[in-house]
């Protein structure tokens, strides 16, 4: 090999290496042309028509959603009776989410924002009010789910889906079953935790356990749970936010503060995954639709709404992302047509929770100027020596 | 007009040059200055930038702390100065090791059999092919309590009727080290490859025939033509993990945080831009100290860049 070749070796590493830092999640786009009556996804799902057909004049349109949080079929459904194109972004973070659209340039259509970010893009005027006269599916969703604190009246969202965050163990391996959070600091589950990469969840429900509220803002209090939270630290093993159930389905941990539907599918996976409620009132969030300001394609957006949860359509939530549902329609459909679905799903604590572990439930809120206090502790816990 | 240019070089030279500085201006320049601006800035409560001077990110970032126990004004606060050391030792140690691990292999290919070089070097290069991250999931699965590593052990020992429990790998400091050795393995290779290949069969001669013995040869003729292949190496490698955050947030279980990952969380979770652009202009003005000391000991490894 001569040198010269040598070289452009050397040149292709350094375009190696760029490639590398771009490896942040890029958008990938799928359009489907109508040419029959009948409209079946690859999947082999037949598409129910829309209860009420728009009128959209929209050729394209750009979701912004969490990574892997809508049915697959949704798109293709949605591209053939439509016939429009969908494109579709994702993101691994509220603040992600935020900070994009913050930066302006986008062109997103819809974004599910979780509840405590909703009044912060309120605020700085990222979201469009909803026309309520072209929602059709209104009268799908549930009570419990609406007028919440971030989004009194829902004038800018509508509920996605919800969830809790508890404890989950593995009862094969765990002998002292924790009952509260509380119990978390137990010294026999050194290193073998897995807790959810949150710095509000973690040290709100360490507040939780001193009897503070899950949003203070006192110094004071936050610094007591600080340093409660820093005696919790050798009992972590890692933290994760993308699939906390890989390392407790891999083995690697036994037990943990992870979403409702991760513990589900972990339950599914294996029976001896346990859930507790704990009894100081589990984490609660809520995830919604929103149109951003800026929205081009408006009618596609509500086309899109109106479609999706609608009750045939919607139930497909059911099977993929097994959460608190609050589109009664949807719970309906799969009861009358997929009792195999809906039975597991409503006779599960996890996904179908007591009431009483809803109403002692906390949910996050935004703390505005504690924020970098928070992020403060959360560094000083993960980052001390 | 062209004719003139046609003969003067120095002109062409300019001309050519111009596309380059001109995207260098926009995409690294210009982005500099801001960065530097909003650095100096404050946090709105919502984590906007309020554009001020102000060096409170920077005092922040050195320790001084304002809101300390009662009855102390200031205090000590070493949170980000060992974020920084750890980044800085995890980079050193990286380097170490990667330098250790790749000098032998390189010696190796370069004084292989010309027809067997290609192929080796398209075997150092083919990982990288696979995205980063999924390389790095590869060594999750493989440093798992039930993963390869293990399962290889846990048969041994069996065989050996040996008691075994598994190792606890992943989610370690050491997990981490791992990781960053692996993924920057090649940029070391190939530069210590190139100064390894280059050096004339006939020197390897002469020392023989003046009486060195192989050893002496290697820390007379070799090690010292080399080095220029080592220090390219070491500043490919030494810069990149000093601001990588993939690795340590997968391998590490996000328990081990480096500068790059204060940083990322400053733009994302904790909404302070102004401390985040902070903590990058100290990374950078870090990572150019370092460099410059070394590279005034060593250069730059020039040989490799003009061959």
């Amino acid at each position: 090999m001569n040198k010269s070749n040598l070289f452009k070796l050397l040149a292709l590493l350094v375009v190696a290496s760029m490639a590398l830092a771009a490896c942040g999640g890029s958008g990938t786009s799928d359009s489907q042309s109508s040419d029959s009556a009948q409209n079946v996804t690859s999947s082999g799902f037949v598409c129910p028509e829309p209860e009420q057909k728009m009128d959209v004049t929209s050729k394209e349109l750009n979701i912004f959603v969490w990574t892997e949080y809508i049915p697959t079929e949704w798109k293709e459904c949605f591209e053939m009776v439509y016939g429009v194109q969908i494109n579709h972004d994702e993101y691994s973070a509220n603040e992600e989410m935020y900070a994009k659209l913050k930066a302006g340039g986008t062109s997103y259509d819809l974004v599910q924002p979780t509840d405590y970010i909703v009044s912060l893009m309120v605020r700085n005027g990222l979201l469009q009010k909803l026309d309520k006269s072209k929602l059709t599916i209104m009268d799908n969703l549930d009570p419990a789910y609406m007028d919440q604190p971030f989004d009194p009246g829902n004038e800018y969202t509508i509920p996605y889906e919800g969830g809790l965050d508890a404890i989950v163990y593995n009862a094969d391996n765990v002998t002292t079953a924790p009952v509260s959070y509380a119990d978390l600091w137990n010294p026999e589950y050194a290193g073998r935790m897995v807790l959810l990469d949150d710095s509000r969840v973690v040290i709100g429900m360490t507040l939780l356990t001193l009897g503070y509220d899950v949003n203070t803002t006192d110094p004071a209090q936050l610094e007591e749970a600080k340093n409660k939270l820093a005696e919790l630290v050798p009992n972590v093993k890692l933290f994760d936010s993308d699939s906390p159930k890989t390392a407790l389905i891999a083995g690697d941990v036994d037990l943990g503060i992870v979403w409702t539907g991760e513990a589900y599918t972990a339950n599914q996976e294996d029976p001896a995954f346990t859930f507790v409620y704990p009894t100081e009132g589990a984490v609660i969030w809520q995830d919604n639709w929103a149109i951003p300001a800026d929205a081009p394609h408006l009618d596609a957006a509500y086309a899109w709404l109106n479609y999706t949860m609608q009750g045939d359509v919607f139930y497909l939530m059911l099977r993929d992302f097994p959460y608190l549902n609050p589109d009664t329609a949807a719970l309906e459909y799969a009861k009358a047509n997929y009792p195999d679905l809906y039975d597991p799903f409503m006779g599960s604590p996890v996904t179908n929770p007591p009431a009483e572990a809803i109403q002692k439930a906390h949910r996050i809120d935004d703390v505005g100027d504690a924020t970098p206090l928070y992020d403060q502790i959360w560094t000083e816990i993960k980052g001390g020596e | 007009m062209l004719k003139r240019l046609r003969e003067n070089k120095s002109a062409q030279g300019t001309l050519l040059a111009l596309p380059t500085t001109f995207w260098m201006f926009i995409l690294l320049i210009i982005p500099l200055i801001l960065t530097a601006i909003v650095s100096f800035g404050k946090r709105s409560p919502d984590g906007n930038v309020i554009y001020t001077f102000s060096l409170d990110n920077y005092i922040r970032l050195i320790g001084i702390s304002s809101d300390c126990p009662a009855g102390q004004t200031t205090c000590f606060n070493p949170l980000y100065v060992q974020i920084l050391w750890r980044s800085l030792t995890l980079a050193f140690n990286s380097t170490v090791l990667v330098i250790m691990l790749a000098y032998p292999l390189a010696y190796f290919i370069a004084r292989s059999h010309p027809n067997r070089r290609t192929t080796f070097l398209f075997m150092v290069l083919i990982p990288l092919w696979t995205n980063f991250v999924i390389r790095v999931y590869a060594w999750m699965m493989l440093l798992r309590k039930e993963g390869a590593i293990n399962a290889v052990l846990g048969w041994v020992a069996h065989l050996l009727h040996i008691n075994f429990v598994p190792l606890e790998m992943l989610y370690t400091p050491g997990a981490v080290l791992v990781g960053m050795v692996y993924e920057f393995l090649p940029f070391m290779i190939l530069p210590i490859y190139t100064s390894l290949e280059k050096i004339d069969n006939s020197l390897y001669e002469a020392a023989a025939d003046l009486g060195a013995n192989p050893f002496r040869t290697f820390l007379r003729v070799t090690l010292p033509l080399s080095m220029p292949g080592v220090v390219a190496g070491t500043i490919l490698v030494f810069i990149p993990v000093m601001g990588t955050f993939i690795v340590s947030d997968l391998l590490g279980g996000k328990q081990v945080i480096l500068i790059g990952n204060l940083i990322q969380r400053q733009f994302l979770d904790a909404r302070d831009p102004a401390f985040g652009s902070a903590s990058s202009l100290i990374l950078m003005v870090m990572t150019l100290i370092v460099t410059y000391f070394y590279t005034r000991k060593f250069g730059f490894g020039e040989e490799i860049v003009a061959a």
